[in-house]
C-alpha cells in the first residue's frame, strides 16, 4: 500500500519535477531545551542562572508559532552580578600570555565544531532564517572567527606591543543575527585578554548556549557571561562599575539614545548601526550577476537589512525584466527546510516591510512581489520597489529587510553623489567590467566596505565597519582588534558624569561669531601621500625658522626658556616624524577563500575639529594638526584660550605653505565653540581636550550625526611624551578605515 | 522531434556589449549546486527524468557493432523493469533521449535499434570530432554521410580557431553551412568550452551558435581537459535565455563530458530549472552526454526501492 502511494507520488513528480521538503531535524535542539526544562535562565560565570520573581518572555518559532521555550528577563542585579564574574575573571584571563589565551579560543573553535549541528538548527528554528544560509556560512565563520582571533592573541605580545586590553566590554545585540553579531565581537574581545557581559534581546536562546559551550570548557567560566534582557538595561550595563567599553549593535536610533545616555558616563561606546545595504550597477557591468549580487544582498537570508540599488538608466528595463524574472524562482519557507532561500524573520520585521511598502505605494512607487501571501502568513516575499525618487519621504528611512528600492542614475559620477547622499555608511558594492570605473567609485564611496563585482562576502582578516551613521565601530583584521585595546599605561575611565549639566544652555552663555563653514579640502585629499609629506615638512621648516619668535611667545605666557625651547623643538620633529608616517598607508589583506586582494584603505574623516588643551600651546596645537592633516583630513582647531598666540603664528606659515580652506583656526569662546562643532551636522569627527563637563556635553551632542568624538574626560595628556603625544593611537583615530574585496578572475 | 530552427541573420551587436564576470558566475555556481537538494521519492523520480535525458554515448577508438548493439538495448531498457514495477513507473516508456556514436558506427546503431523495436534518435558526432582541425569541405560531408545513414542528430564541433582569433562572422558562415548539410537532422553545436579561453567567449560562440540555425548548444565534446562544468553552463543558459528573450526561440542545451554520478545529475536539472524554467526540462531542449552516469543512476533507484547499494552485476550490463 506505502509502495503505491509512494510510486503514485513519483510519478506525479515525474512530470511536474517539483521541489520537494528537505526538512532539517530540529530534534537536537529541542533536546537541548528539554535539558533545560524550556526554561532559559542567563549564563554567568560558567553557570546557568535561575532567580526568582522575574519576568519571563516565551520564545516562539517564528513560523508556527509554537512556544519552544521561556526566557527570564534580567534586572539590574543580574546585570551586576554578570560584570562582577567577568571583573572577576578579568585579572586572571589578561595576565595570561597570549598563547594561552590561542589555545582557549582553539578549544573553544572545536567545542563549537563538535556542536555545530544544535548551533545551526536552534539558530534556524527561533529566527525563522534559512538553515543553509546559518549552516554554510554562519556556524564555519564563527569557527574562523575563533582560530583567526587565536593567531592574534598568540602574536599579541610581539604585534601590539606598547597596547593592553581595556577590560569588561559589555555587548548589546539585535535580536536578528545575534549569534553572528556577537561571535564577531567576543572573539577579538577575547583573544587580546577583555571579558565580555552580552546583554541578548528576550527570546534568544543561540548566544546562551554559547556561552554554555564556552563554559563547559572549565577554565575561565567567567570569561564569557550572557544576559538575557530588554534593551532597557544597556545603560544599566554600561553604568556597572568596571565596564570599560559598550559595543552596541541595532538600529540606529537605539544608538543615538544609547550615546546620549552614556555621555559621561565613562565607558567608551562602540556603535554598528543599521542593517542597509547598497549595490551600484554599471552599464558596463555583468547584469546576470550583478542580479545574484541583490539576490545575495537582500534576498537569501544573508543579510540583516534590505537594499537601496543604483541602476544606470541604460540598462534599467533589461536588469528589471531580470531582477522580476529571477524573483520568480526564489523559494520562501519555513528555514528549517535546506532548500528553501528565505525564511521568516518574525511579526515585527514582517509588519516593518509592509509599512514601508504601503507607504512606497501611498507616494506612487511601483512594487513588484514575487509571489503573493496571505495577510496572516508568518512570511513576506522578496519586493521590489521603483519610481521612488530621493525627494519622497519614504526614502529618508532605512529600507528593511526583504527589500530593494531601485533607482536609476545617468552617470557615474551621479551615482556617486546618489549613493552618498544619505547619512548611512555601511556596505556597498559596485558592478562594473571597467577597472578603472569600478577604482573610482570604490574610492569615492563613503562606506566602510565596498565589493567590487560581488556582494556580502565576509571573512574575519577583512575590518568591517562602516561610517557616518552607521557608526564607526569594527569587527575584523586589525581594526577589530584596537576596538578593544588601549595604549599601555592609559587610566582606567571612571564616570565623569556632572549631573547639574546642561545640555541646553552649555555654551550658549557667551555669544560670540560663529566659526565659518570649512570648505572641504578636496584638492588635499587627491593628494599623493607624499606629497603631504613634503608639505608637513615644509611647515616642519617654517617652524624652524620661526623658532625665536615661538619661544619668546612662550616665554611671555611664562614658560621658562628652556622648556619653551624644548616644546618649539619637539614640535617641529612631530611635524616631521608625521610626515614620514604618511607614507605607509593602507596594506594588502590575505583572505583565504577570496582570490584576489582585499584593500585596507585608510581614508580622510573629512572635517575634523579639534579643540586643543590649555596646556602645551604649541605642542599639543601640533602634536594634534600634524596626524590630522598626515591623514588628509581637514581641520578645524581651537587653541588653547589662554594662550593662542603660538598657534596663530604656525597659521601664518600655513597660509602660505597650504590650500586655503585646508587648516581653520578659530578663537573664542572655547565652550561656546565646542558647542557649534560638536552640534554641527557636516563635521565628521571632533577631538576634544578641556574640562570635564565639555567632555560630557561633546559625548552627548555626537549622537546628533553620530561623530567619532575622543575626549579626555577632563584628564591632562603628557604631549612631550612619545607614547601619549604621538602615539599610534592618534594615527588610528585621525583616518577611517575602508576595506575594499577585488576578487580576481577571468 | 518538431521542426528545427532556422536561424535567423547574424547581428553582432548581440555579442559586442556583453561582459561576464568570472568570479561572479563561479560563486553562482556554487551556489546552485548547495540550494536545491532534492530527497526521497523527489530524488528517485528526478533521477528517472534525468534518465530521459540521457544521450547514451560511445565515443571510443574500439567501439564495434557488437557494443553498439548493448548501448542500444540498454537505451531502450535503461533501468531494470522491476525497480520501474516499484515505482508504478513501468508503463511509462522511459527510454534515454538517443544514442550518440561516431559517423561509422551510426548504421550499425540504427540497425540495432530498428531490431529492439525502439524509435529512438542516433545522434552522430561529426565534423573532425572532437578537435575540428579538417578542411571544412570534409567536415560538411561528414555530416552529410552520417545523415544518409540514419542519423537523426548531428553533434557538431565548432573551428576553436575562430572564435580565438575573433572571427564571429566566419563561424556564423561555417555554422550555417553545417546547418544546411544536416537537412532536416537536428544540430547540436559543440562550443568546446574548455578551449574558448574565457567566459565571455563562451557566452559570444553560443550567440552565435544560436543564430547561425543550431537546435542545441553543447558544452564539450568530452575530449577536451575540462569538460561541462557549471559556471560554464551558467553562461550558456543565461546566452539561451537572452536568444529566448529576443528572438522567442527555445534552444535546447546539452552537458557533456564528466557527467557521472547521479547526484550530479540533480544538480544539472537544478540548473536547468533555476536558470531556465521547467519549460526546458523536456528532452526536446535538455540533454547530458554521458556514457556512465546511467550506471550510477540506476543504482541510486535500486537502493531507493530495495534500501539496499546494488552490486555491479545486479544491475544489466550496457
Amino acid at each position: 500500500m506505502a509502495a503505491t502511494r509512494a510510486g503514485a507520488r513519483a510519478c506525479e513528480i515525474f512530470t511536474t519535477l517539483e521541489y520537494g521538503p528537505v526538512p532539517e531535524s530540529h530534534a537536537c535542539a529541542l533536546a537541548w531545551l528539554d535539558t533545560q526544562d524550556r526554561h532559559l535562565g542567563h549564563y554567568v560565570n560558567g553557570q546557568w542562572l535561575k532567580p526568582e520573581h522575574r519576568s519571563s518572555v516565551p520564545c516562539q518559532d517564528p513560523i508556527t508559532g509554537e512556544n519552544l521555550a521561556s526566557c527570564l528577563q534580567a534586572q539590574t542585579e543580574d546585570v551586576a552580578g554578570a560584570v562582577e564574574a567577568a571583573r572577576t575573571s578579568l585579572e586572571n584571563w589578561s595576565t595570561q600570555p597570549g598563547a594561552f589565551r590561542a589555545q582557549h579560543l582553539t578549544r573553544l573553535a572545536k567545542m563549537i565544531q563538535k556542536h555545530q549541528r544544535l548551533l545551526w538548527t536552534l539558530e534556524s528554528l527561533v529566527t525563522g532564517r534559512a538553515i543553509r544560509e546559518v549552516r554554510d556560512r554562519d556556524v564555519p565563520l564563527a569557527q574562523q572567527l575563533l582560530q583567526h582571533h587565536a593567531v592574534q592573541a598568540h602574536t599579541q605580545e610581539e604585534a601590539l606591543a606598547g597596547w593592553e586590553p581595556l577590560g569588561v566590554i559589555g555587548l548589546i545585540l539585535p535580536p536578528t543575527f545575534c549569534f553572528l553579531e556577537m561571535m564577531q565581537r567576543i572573539c577579538p574581545a577575547l583573544a587580546v585578554g577583555c571579558t565580555v557581559v552580552v546583554l541578548v534581546p528576550p527570546a534568544s536562546p543561540t548566544p546562551l548556549l554559547v556561552a554554555q559551550l564556552a563554559g563547559e570548557l572549565g577554565q575561565f567560566p567567567g570569561i564569557l557571561n550572557v544576559i538575557s534582557g530588554p534593551a532597557s538595561l544597556g545603560p544599566v550595563l554600561a553604568s556597572q562599575p568596571g565596564v570599560q567599553k559598550v559595543a552596541f549593535c541595532g538600529t540606529i536610533e537605539d544608538g543615538r539614545a544609547l550615546r546620549r545616555a552614556l555621555a559621561g558616563q565613562g565607558p567608551e561606546l562602540g556603535l554598528a548601526l543599521g542593517a542597509e545595504s547598497l549595490l551600484l550597477l554599471m552599464e558596463t557591468a555583468d547584469v546576470d550577476s550583478a542580479v545574484e549580487g541583490v539576490v545575495d544582498a537582500a534576498w537569501s537570508d544573508r543579510s540583516p537589512g534590505g537594499l537601496r540599488l543604483l541602476i544606470q538608466e541604460s540598462v534599467w528595463d533589461e536588469t528589471m525584466r531580470r531582477l522580476q524574472a529571477r524573483m520568480g524562482r526564489l523559494r520562501g519557507g519555513r528555514g528549517l527546510d535546506g532548500a528553501v532561500d528565505m525564511g521568516a524573520r518574525g511579526a515585527a520585521a514582517r509588519d516593518l516591510a509592509q509599512r514601508y511598502v504601503r507607504e512606497a505605494q501611498s507616494q506612487g512607487a511601483q512594487v513588484f512581489q514575487a509571489g503573493s501571501m496571505p495577510p496572516d502568513s508568518p512570511f513576506f516575499p522578496p519586493s521590489l520597489v521603483s519610481d521612488l525618487p530621493p525627494a519622497s519621504p519614504c526614502t529618508q528611512a532605512e529600507v528593511p529587510w526583504p527589500l530593494v528600492v531601485a533607482s536609476p542614475f545617468r552617470t557615474a559620477k551621479e551615482a556617486l553623489a546618489m549613493a552618498n547622499w544619505t547619512p548611512r555608511g555601511g556596505s556597498a558594492s559596485v558592478w562594473s567590467e571597467r577597472l578603472g570605473q569600478a577604482l573610482e567609485l570604490a574610492y569615492g564611496l563613503q562606506m566602510g566596505t565596498v565589493w567590487i563585482n560581488a556582494h556580502g562576502l565576509r571573512d574575519p582578516a577583512v575590518p568591517t565597519g562602516g561610517c557616518k551613521e552607521s557608526g564607526s565601530s569594527w569587527h575584523g583584521g586589525p581594526d577589530g582588534l584596537y576596538e578593544y585595546l588601549r595604549p599601555s599605561g592609559t587610566p582606567t575611565q571612571l564616570p565623569y558624569l556632572s549631573e547639574n549639566l546642561n545640555y541646553d544652555t552649555f555654551g550658549l552663555a557667551v555669544p560670540s561669531t560663529l566659526p565659518a563653514g570649512p570648505e572641504t579640502g578636496l584638492s588635499w585629499v587627491g593628494q599623493s601621500p607624499g606629497a603631504r609629506a613634503a608639505l608637513l615638512w615644509a611647515l616642519a621648516a617654517a617652524l624652524q625658522r620661526r623658532e625665536s619668535t615661538l619661544v619668546s611667545r612662550l616665554e611671555r605666557h611664562g614658560v621658562e626658556l628652556k622648556v619653551a625651547k624644548a616644546e618649539v623643538e619637539l614640535s617641529v620633529r612631530r611635524l616631521r616624524a608625521w610626515g614620514a608616517r604618511v607614507q605607509a598607508q593602507g596594506c594588502t589583506l590575505q583572505v583565504a577563500e577570496l582570490k584576489g586582494p582585499v584593500l585596507r584603505l585608510q581614508e580622510p574623516l573629512g572635517v575634523l575639529a579639534i579643540v586643543c588643551p590649555e596646556e602645551w600651546p604649541l605642542l599639543a596645537f601640533v602634536s594634534l594638526l600634524a596626524p590630522a592633516l598626515a591623514h588628509g583630513n581637514t581641520v578645524v582647531l581651537v587653541p588653547s584660550g589662554a594662550c593662542p598666540i603660538p598657534a596663530l603664528e604656525v597659521c601664518q606659515d600655513m597660509a602660505t605653505l597650504l590650500p586655503g580652506g585646508l587648516v581653520n583656526v578659530v578663537t573664542g569662546d572655547r565652550d561656546h565653540l565646542t558647542r557649534c562643532l560638536a552640534l554641527h551636522q557636516d563635521i565628521q569627527a571632533l577631538w576634544y581636550f578641556g574640562s570635564a563637563q565639555g567632555s560630557q556635553f561633546v559625548e552627548w551632542a555626537s549622537a546628533g550625526n553620530l561623530k567619532p568624538v575622543w575626549v579626555n574626560r577632563g584628564c591632562p595628556r603628557a604631549w612631550d611624551q612619545d607614547a601619549e603625544g604621538a602615539g599610534p593611537e592618534l594615527g588610528l583615530r585621525a583616518a577611517r578605515t575602508k576595506a575594499l574585496w577585488l576578487p580576481m578572475g577571468d | 522531434m518538431s521542426a528545427h530552427q532556422r536561424g535567423m541573420e547574424l547581428d553582432l551587436s548581440w555579442i559586442s556589449k556583453i561582459q561576464v564576470n568570472q568570479p561572479a558566475v563561479l560563486r553562482r555556481a556554487e551556489q546552485i549546486q548547495a540550494r536545491r537538494p532534492v530527497k526521497k521519492e523527489w530524488q528517485a523520480a528526478w533521477l528517472l527524468k534525468a534518465v530521459t535525458f540521457i544521450d547514451l554515448t560511445t565515443l571510443s577508438g574500439d567501439d564495434t557493432s557488437s557494443n553498439i548493439q548493448r548501448l542500444c538495448y540498454k537505451a531502450k531498457y535503461p533501468i531494470r523493469e522491476d525497480l520501474l514495477k516499484a515505482l508504478n513507473m513501468h508503463d511509462k516508456g522511459i527510454t534515454t533521449a538517443a544514442i550518440c556514436v561516431y559517423p561509422a558506427r551510426v548504421c550499425d546503431a540504427v540497425k540495432a535499434l530498428k531490431a529492439a523495436g525502439c524509435d529512438i534518435p542516433v545522434a552522430s558526432v561529426a565534423t573532425g570530432f572532437p578537435a575540428g582541425q579538417t578542411h571544412l569541405k570534409t567536415r560538411l560531408e561528414e555530416i552529410r554521410l552520417a545523415v544518409e545513414d540514419g542519423a537523426s542528430e548531428i553533434d557538431v564541433v565548432i573551428n576553436r580557431t575562430l572564435v580565438l582569433t575573433g572571427q564571429w562572422e566566419a563561424l556564423y558562415d561555417e555554422i550555417r553551412q553545417f546547418r544546411k548539410a544536416c537537412g532536416e537532422a537536428h544540430l547540436k553545436t559543440i562550443l568546446a568550452t574548455g578551449e574558448l579561453g574565457s567566459l565571455t567567449n563562451v557566452y559570444k560562440a553560443s550567440m552565435i551558435a544560436m543564430m547561425a540555425g543550431s537546435d542545441f548548444i553543447k558544452t564539450s565534446t568530452g575530449k577536451e581537459t575540462v569538460n561541462a562544468t557549471f559556471p560554464v553552463a551558467i553562461v550558456m543558459l543565461r546566452a539561451i535565455r537572452d536568444f529566448f528573450w529576443k528572438t522567442g526561440n527555445k534552444i535546447g542545451f546539452k552537458p557533456a563530458g564528466g557527467i557521472r554520478s547521479a547526484k550530479d545529475s540533480l544538480a544539472w536539472l537544478s540548473l536547468i530549472k533555476e536558470e531556465l524554467g521547467d519549460e526546458w526540462l523536456k528532452p526536446e531542449l535538455f540533454r547530458i552526454g554521458a556514457s556512465t552516469l546511467l550506471a550510477d543512476i540506476e543504482r541510486q533507484i535500486y537502493h531507493h526501492v530495495t534500501g539496499r547499494y546494488a552490486a555491479y552485476h545486479d544491475l544489466p550490463m550496457s
